[in-house]
């Protein structure tokens, strides 16, 4: 062998030599250098991760009597970018869930397919389509059996409004920021009532499954799972008891008003809606809220029917998804107690102070000329509220205009002081913060128009008895009067009493008893008190409603209200609280296009004292 | 002197069997014998979970390579009963059965992955290109030693010219089947050889030229299509990539870059068992012993693989027998160049070529072709030695 063949071997030992340190070299730097990288992105590319719905927290009244729970379901959801692209799947799909072709498709492009990963197609499906589903899935990608959960009503309709309702979660809601996190399609979400104003107490913490899945997608191992937990339950101020006693008093009463005739126009009152609030004065928990008219959350069970939600949001059906307790109407009469309270504590009048009522009061002018419904004759501040008397109040008003020349606006000063024109701040949302109109805001409503924007006194004058530029919620109604009862002393109304959780933790509500004292004059109250009880006796204006009510036994304290309203039949208030002595409940009572309040409302209050006192 | 050595050597046979001392290379059995068990075990980590090819026991794969390694160690032992001079002698025979078995499979052949290498035997299937890589180089070793003798520079072109045409016969035939890989391997075997049979550089030079021509026009001409040059290349871009052509390029790193230092442990490959590496029990087998057995375990691999290559070129190093020398180092090369391909493949920095990685891919044509390359290495060693102990006796006789 020559020599040159003994650097050949040598030139392949240099050359292995070489290719080891090569070799070694690449796989330390895959392996030691990037190693955590290169597992990093494995772990993720064989991972994923899906959710487990959890149960919704419950509601129960103060009593513990359950309202709504949460009622399992299995439902079918799709990813609408695999199966939009797939027509034979949704043939398929269509079969076995006996939905149109056209159905699915709508329901998966409607969801913006590039924001949604998961739509419910149906849900409550028939155990044989789930084991076909589940046998069949590698015919079906992006289809997967979930459970839902969705709401169960114990009461039917009863207090819908408070409760709000679920519906499952859309485009525009996923995108916002309120549902940004841990919220994704086929959810159910809170809308309106306590479900929207507790939506994160309530709606618990989902589960979460991390699985890994073969190339083809499909699942094969669990990793980690971590179970659902229950939402939070929430225990109300309501009693359902006397939510649904107050329901059907007002529904009867209605149907009853509407046989009446008004006998300026010879046409029965329409009562397109109405309103009852039940506070508890000392505390400001509210016992009952009823709205007329009235829906069934359970139609939103499993998604509204569209010819459902037409009629619902019909003209004709006047808006009965509207909570009419927190919108605001003009209040007519019953805003007497703060003209009323505002004359005592700027000295305009005291108890004794006598006005001759003419029937027209023309303190503004020969020109504008202010009507009083009665020719009440000579009466003091006592009578007036108990005549409701337009002549005696327009003239407080007038005078608290005249005061330094309104330039303290002293009338709304003193709405604003029993709540007018700001929201409660009741634990429902929605609430409106109804009108107190002024200076101010004639001038911003009237922009353009230098005729109208300027405060007259005339204006002062109407909103002194309860009209112009007026608007006061039932519910702000019944917090003014439980400050009269607590002779000033103001407590937030509110509807979640205790929050339990699911280790039987109780956590008091949002705003439990907050108070705050408004330093009023409890001499002009006793004055103002003295001249609601007699509303309701012989003489008053709701007389005939309490005729038969045994006054001696449990003394009401209220005020009617009768707004008028251009191109409408006229709205009646009554605004009550009893016993006197020491008042439990405050009664408010609205209704719409139902004449007058001693005639219309004042006769449901009256009926629902009957039943919270025990009155045959 | 010389002429009465070869005679007295031709007579060895008749030597007193007492006087005849067992040599082998044990490190280099050894080293087989671990590394193919090795293979076994890491086979059935790859498959048990898998199943590949749709069997339905675990352990189908396992008792499937352990058999065909007891059938590659009997053919090892056997081949020791050859004087592999008498393999020289009817090395004609041997280049026949090559071609022969390499023509068989476009007469007799099944496809699998679009080429027709396989050929059904009833009881199991064979690849006959895995065992003509040996043929071939019987064939090249018994031609190129006759060069021997001459000076390095005066081997003739017509000299070479015959052994490039025996060359050239098995990467065409394996190159129509058409198994690119695997003629790669034959082509690579064939300039190892050429480069130790001395042949001038000159010879070397225009070879590689020649197939870079050939290269250059079957890619103008259409015979290899530019996606599969694209598929082959998809190591050279640097951007990872996860879908079409760099998939299993894209998993493999995957997988060997997320063992670490000491792997996921056997049979704990995520990447291996969930069956993210492609064909992860034959070509991609590296990627597993990587996933699972980490930095540690893979060098410790390479280092076996290199030390069983590096042997069958050192005992034939001081060789004086030119057959003897190119037979053993033929098998190195075809050892060598599957290890190099194979493991650059799987760690990106070779093209994808399908071939398997020697002693550890499952599949038994590759496995038993192996074992009879290994079986010739050490005959090579034990009649090299034995001649040596016949000279020393012959030496003692005088």
């Amino acid at each position: 062998m020559g020599s040159n063949i003994k650097i050949r071997f040598k030139i392949i030992l240099y050359l292995l030599v070489v290719i080891l340190i090569v070799i070694i070299l690449r796989l330390y730097f895959m392996q030691i250098m990037s190693g955590e990288l290169y597992a990093e992105m494995a772990s993720e590319g064989i991972t994923r991760e899906k959710t487990v719905a959890a149960p919704r927290g419950n509601i129960y009244d103060r009593n513990g009597k359950l309202i709504v729970k949460s009622v399992p379901v299995t439902a079918v959801a799709a990813e609408p970018h695999i199966v939009l692209e797939n027509e034979d799947e949704m043939e398929a799909l269509s079969d076995c869930l006996n939905m149109s072709y056209q159905d699915i498709k709508e329901k998966l492009e409607k969801s913006n397919v590039s924001y949604i990963n998961r739509v419910i197609l149906k849900q409550d499906i028939d155990t044989s389509v789930i084991i076909y589903l589940a046998e069949n899935s590698n015919k079906f990608p992006g289809v997967e059996i979930i459970d839902v959960y969705l709401r169960g009503y114990n009461f039917d309709s009863l207090a819908s409004h408070l409760l709000g309702y679920t519906v499952e979660i859309d485009e525009d809601r996923l995108r916002s920021k309120k549902y940004e996190e841990g919220y994704e399609g086929g959810d159910q979400i809170g809308i309106t009532g306590l479900e929207e104003a507790y939506e994160s107490i309530l709606k618990g913490k989902k589960g979460r499954i991390v699985y890994e899945v073969n190339p083809l997608g499909m699942p094969v191992d669990i990793l980690k799972e971590t179970s659902p937990t229950r939402g939070n339950d929430l225990y109300l101020t309501i009693d359902i008891d006397l939510q649904r006693v107050v329901e059907e008093i007002l529904y009867r009463s209605i149907e009853e008003v509407r046989q009446k005739k008004d006998k300026d126009t010879d046409e029965c009152y329409r009562v397109p809606g109405g309103a009852v609030v039940v506070l508890d004065p000392k505390t400001g928990e509210v016992l009952a809220m009823v709205s007329y008219p009235t829906f069934n959350p359970e139609l939103f069970v499993g998604g509204i029917s569209q010819t459902d939600w037409d009629n619902l949001n019909d003209s004709e059906s006047h808006g009965p998804l509207h909570n009419r307790a927190i919108m605001s109407f003009p209040p007519g009469s019953a805003f007497k107690i703060v003209t009323a309270y505002g004359g005592l504590a700027e000295d305009i009048v005291n108890e004794g102070r006598k006005v001759n009522c003419t029937g027209t009061w023309l303190g503004l002018g020969e020109d504008f000329p202010k009507y009083c419904w009665k020719s009440h004759g000579s009466l003091n501040i006592e009578g007036a509220i108990k005549e409701s008397c337009n002549y005696f109040f327009y003239q407080v008003g007038y005078k608290l205009f005249m005061k330094l020349n309104n330039a303290e606006e002293l009338l709304q000063k003193y709405a604003r002081i029993f709540g007018f024109g700001s929201e409660t701040g009741i634990d429902i949302p929605y609430e409106d913060k109804g009108l107190v109109g002024d200076k101010e805001w004639k001038k911003d409503y009237f922009k353009g128009q230098p005729g109208y924007s300027a405060w007259f006194p005339g204006d002062t004058v109407n909103m002194a008895i309860g009209q112009g530029d007026l608007q006061v919620t039932p519910l702000q109604m019944a917090q003014a009067f439980s400050i009269l009862t607590n002779r000033g002393i103001e407590y937030s109304p509110y509807i979640v009493k205790d929050i339990r959780d699911t280790e039987g933790n109780l956590f008091p509500g949002s705003l439990g008893e907050e108070y705050k004292d408004l330093k009023l004059n409890e001499y002009f109250i006793e004055i103002i008190e003295d001249g609601l009880v007699q509303v309701v006796g012989p003489g008053g204006t709701a007389a005939g409603a309490f005729r038969n009510f045994p006054l001696d036994r449990i003394p009401v304290a209220g005020k009617t209200g009768t707004a008028e309203i251009e191109g409408r039949q006229d709205y009646g208030w009554f605004a009550s609280y009893a016993p006197v002595d020491s008042p439990e409940y405050v009664v408010v009572v609205m209704l719409e296009e139902a004449g007058s309040g001693g005639s219309s409302a004042a006769p449901i209050a009256e009926k629902i004292y009957r039943y919270i006192f025990n009155i045959d | 002197m010389m002429k009465r050595r070869k005679k007295s050597f031709s007579d060895f046979e008749s030597l007193d069997k007492k006087k005849r001392r067992v040599k082998f290379d044990f490190i280099l059995f050894f080293l087989v014998i671990v590394i193919s068990s090795f293979g076994v075990l890491i086979i059935y980590s790859a498959t048990r979970e898998t199943l590949p090819g749709g069997v339905t026991d675990p352990q189908y794969y396992l008792k499937r390579q352990a058999i065909w390694l007891a059938a590659g160690i009997v053919i090892c032992a056997a081949v020791q009963f050859i004087n592999y001079r008498k393999i020289q002698r009817y090395w004609w025979l041997i280049l026949f059965i090559g071609v022969f078995s390499l023509a068989a499979v476009f007469i007799f052949g099944y496809e699998v992955h679009g080429s027709k290498s396989w050929i059904d035997l009833k009881f199991f299937t064979i690849q006959p290109s895995e065992f003509s890589k040996i043929f071939m180089v019987i064939s090249l070793a018994a031609v190129m030693s006759k060069w021997k003798g001459e000076k390095v520079y005066r081997v003739t072109f017509k000299k070479v010219a015959i052994s490039s045409v025996i060359a050239l016969v098995f990467i065409l035939l394996v190159l129509l089947e058409p198994d690119y890989g695997t003629a790669l391997v034959y082509f690579i075997v064939y300039i190892g050889l050429l480069f130790l049979s001395g042949a001038n550089f000159l010879y070397l030079l225009s070879a590689l030229g020649l197939t870079a021509g050939g290269f250059f026009i079957a890619l103008k001409s259409g015979l290899i299509k530019q996606y599969q040059l694209d598929r082959i290349l998809v190591f050279l871009k640097p951007e990872v990539s996860s879908e079409g052509a760099g998939y299993n390029l894209y998993q493999s790193k995957l997988a060997i870059g997320s063992g670490g230092f000491l792997g996921k442990g056997l049979f704990l490959g995520k990447q291996t068992n969930l069956n993210y590496i492609p064909e992860h029990h034959t070509d991609f087998i590296f990627s597993v012993i990587g996933e699972e057995l980490g930095f540690l375990g893979a060098v410790m691999v390479l280092l076996v693989l290199v030390v069983i290559v590096w042997r069958c070129f050192y005992i034939v190093s001081n060789s004086s027998d030119s057959f003897a020398m190119l037979l053993s180092s033929g098998i190195g090369f075809i050892i060598l160049s599957q290890v190099v391909i194979n493991i650059g493949m799987t760690i990106g920095i070779m093209p994808i070529i399908g071939i398997p990685l020697p002693f550890l891919s499952s599949g038994g044509s590759s496995l038993v072709s192996l074992f009879l390359g290994i079986g010739l290495v050490e005959n090579v060693y034990i009649w090299k030695e034995v001649r040596k102990d016949y000279e020393i006796a012959y030496q003692e006789l005088k």
